[in-house]
């Protein structure tokens, strides 16, 4: 028994430092028994170590399997290629889209495995008829591997390039910039270079946000009437033979720009090929000296000091001398004036009287609170700053009155003619859509009484004064013509206008603005060779505001309704017909 | 004893291999699919976003003015041709057969006037 004992205890498995007494019987008591339970209590606690480790990664395992499919779905889809996400839609307040980006196939070469560019260039010339053939042959001579033949290819070029079955020439889908409107909205919308980078318009001033949205962005503007207004300002431009164009229809209670225009435009689908003059934007980056659309601010200005009021009248009897100017009327009456007869016969003089009485700190100050007087904050890069005077002197008061001698751009205008009609509060122009309801803050900038007398005034110059053919039967527009000679080198010239209507309706209870503005019209034998703002623009004005007036909702109403002349009526003389004007 | 245990962790060994492949090819199966899908995803929003463009410009206003030109006798609204709910006549209490019978001409005036305020009416409408 003992040897056998003695094999046993050489069990290569035993513990190192378990040495058993030379052939011992290994009776199960004293130290020998002490170290088995030893390593029997480390195997226990070891087995038990391990069981529990089994135990979390089962418990685990039904965890991940059972309750949180969801999750583990979450991480698996990361790794399955995704569509990339393309530059962002540009679409209008009804969702008609104007931008969006189409995968198009692009042509590209490798000129090191083309062995005879001569011929090739010759081939693909043939199918792509605005890419020169030399052009093509340099490229494909130049030692490069990788040269663009041209970006984007229509889906029939590309079957026909493919057909010619070229080695060397390969294609590549792009995403490329489409704008299905054309030149509709082309000053609003703007443009991108080949790359898809924003250079003009929305696509310049929302270049980040429209990388990294998924959805459109919408903007303010209503294709409709977008439409309506450049149709009539071209309409206008092709009749007085005129260099361009400009309008702007605003929501008065928003600011929202629902339409804007700059003629000459240019197609954003291929901008290279257009000239400056077509790539400015007259309507936002563009100052013009106004012209008497000024006289609004002006007796708005006079009516909120109190210097002045509907029956107070000024001295327009002679035209004023001051240093090298003269002051003069265009439609001179030659006597006394009272205020509605200064707005309604829009007399430089009476108005550059009124000024006077209110003070150029005054003046200074009301445009101020217009925002005529700085840069608006607008969602276009193309602002124009305006160019005022500096120092302020008398005489600049007494020219700002009429609109000569301070440049700004039709957008501050149609802002600022808003704020005077609306109840006088100024919001800031927008060319993003406001959601529903939403009512955005404005600045109170001058009473509610003063805006509606001076709604009253400007139906005043439709119904009986210099904008006449401004009206649209059952709309009662009001509003303010303006002729201004344009300034080249320093001077007035007598024969470049710029002849502009801003007109609201429908007065009583305004809803947009329409603006116009004819950049250097000719008098026709139609006009009876006039070309100022009466004549030019005004009747544009009036049409634009019957094709759009059913569009966005407004009912004609019957302007010889005792309650609309009641409303709109202004005596200046009596003092009865004042308190009613201020009821 | 000791055999049948063996036996027995084989098999269960075995039959675990085998489900795990099993799962694992149907997981690469589904995973093509899934790309399968999601290209076609792509390639439905590329064509939904081609055939918007193209609707849109098919849909330019200075197109559509053109078209409604040629094939149409359709012109702008004009004020006369909106009015209100208001403006209508008061429906009479009698049924219009026996409006008709009653009094033939001013009845047919009411018929015909009736719908065309009331179309030009829902006109305006943005």
């Amino acid at each position: 028994m003992r040897p056998a004992a003695c094999e046993r205890d050489d069990n290569p498995c035993r513990p190192r430092h378990f040495k058993p007494a030379p052939c011992a019987p290994a009776p199960l008591e004293g130290p020998a028994m002490q170290a088995l339970e030893t390593s029997h209590t480390r195997l226990i606690i070891t087995a038990a170590l391990f069981g529990l480790a089994f135990l979390v990664i089962g418990a685990r395992l039904v965890e991940v399997a059972g309750f949180k499919a969801g999750e583990t779905r979450l991480v698996r889809s990361h790794a399955v290629e995704k569509p990339e996400a393309a530059r962002a839609a540009i679409v209008d307040r009804n969702g008609v889209l104007l931008a969006t980006t189409l995968d198009m196939p692009s042509l590209y070469a490798n000129p090191k495995l083309i062995r005879d560019p001569e011929r090739v260039a010759q081939k693909l010339a043939a199918l792509l008829p605005d890419v020169g053939e030399s052009e093509i042959a340099a490229k494909l001579a130049s030692d490069k591997s990788f040269v663009w033949i041209k970006r984007p290819l229509t889906p029939s070029q590309e079957f026909a390039v493919n057909r010619l079955g070229i080695p060397g020439l390969q294609f590549q889908a792009e995403g490329h910039r489409v704008y299905p409107k054309g030149s509709l909205a082309a000053h609003v919308v703007g443009y991108v270079d080949r790359d898809g980078k924003g250079l003009a318009g929305i696509e310049r001033g929302f270049d980040e946000i429209l990388r990294d949205r998924h959805g459109p962005v919408e903007l303010s503007l209503d294709v409709r009437v977008q439409y309506i207004l450049r149709d009539e300002i071209a309409r206008q431009i092709t009749e007085f033979n005129a260099i361009g164009g400009m309008g702007i229809v605003m929501d008065v209670s928003t600011g929202e720009v629902i339409a804007m225009t700059s003629l000459p435009d240019f197609d954003p689908n291929a901008p290279g090929s257009t000239s400056d003059d077509a790539i400015f934007n007259r309507a936002t980056l563009g100052i013009y000296e106004m012209g008497s659309t000024f006289k609004i601010f002006n007796t708005a200005m006079a009516l909120e000091a109190r210097t002045a009021t509907l029956a107070s009248s000024y001295d327009a009897t002679r035209p004023i001398q001051i240093d090298r100017f003269t002051i003069h009327d265009d439609h001179p009456q030659r006597r006394w004036l009272t205020v509605p007869e200064i707005f309604e016969y829009s007399s430089n003089i009476g108005s550059a009287r009124m000024a006077l009485e209110a003070g150029s700190e005054r003046q200074k100050d009301f445009l101020g609170r217009l925002g005529l007087l700085k840069a608006p904050a607008f969602e276009l890069p193309e602002i124009g700053a305006p160019l005022v005077p500096s120092p302020w002197r008398q005489v600049n008061s007494m020219t700002v009155a009429f609109g000569h001698g301070i440049s700004v751009s039709p957008l501050q205008m149609a802002t600022a003619v808003s704020a005077v009609v609306n109840g006088g509060v100024l919001h800031r122009a927008s060319l993003i859509k406001h959601p529903a309801g939403y009512a955005p803050s404005g600045q109170q900038v001058l009473s509610a009484r003063t805006s509606e007398t001076m709604r009253r005034l400007l139906r005043l110059v439709v119904e009986r004064g210099t904008g006449k053919l401004a009206e649209a039967p059952g709309y009662l527009i009001g509003g303010k013509t303006g002729t201004a000679e344009k300034v080249a080198g320093g001077r007035y010239e007598k024969h470049g206008l710029l002849s502009s209507f801003i007109g609201v309706f429908p007065i009583t209870e305004p809803r947009y603005v329409v603006m116009i503005c004819i950049d250097e019209p000719q008098g026709t034998r139609e006009s009876h060779g006039f070309a100022t703002g009466g004549w030019a623009a005004a009747p544009a004005v009036g049409r634009v505001v019957l094709r759009m007036a059913p569009l966005v909702g407004i009912q004609p109403v019957d302007e010889e309704s005792p309650e609309i002349r009641r409303s709109l009526m202004v005596d200046s003389l009596s003092p009865q017909g004042r308190t009613i004007a201020a009821n | 004893m000791m055999r049948l245990s063996s036996l027995l962790w084989t098999l269960l060994v075995g039959i675990t291999g085998y489900a795990m492949f099993q799962v694992k090819y149907e997981v690469l199966q589904l995973e093509d699919q899934l790309s399968r899908l999601n290209r076609q995803i792509g390639a439905g929003q590329e064509q939904i976003r081609v055939l918007g463009a193209e609707w849109s410009f098919l849909n330019q206003p200075a197109r559509l003015e053109q078209l409604a030109k040629r094939y149409l006798s359709l012109g702008p609204i004009g004020t006369q041709q909106i009015g209100r709910i208001e403006q209508l006549p008061r429906r009479s209490p009698m049924p219009p057969a026996a409006v008709a019978a009653a009094a033939p001409s001013s009845a047919s005036s009411q018929l015909t006037a009736a719908p065309r305020l009331s179309n030009a009416g829902a006109g305006p409408v943005p």
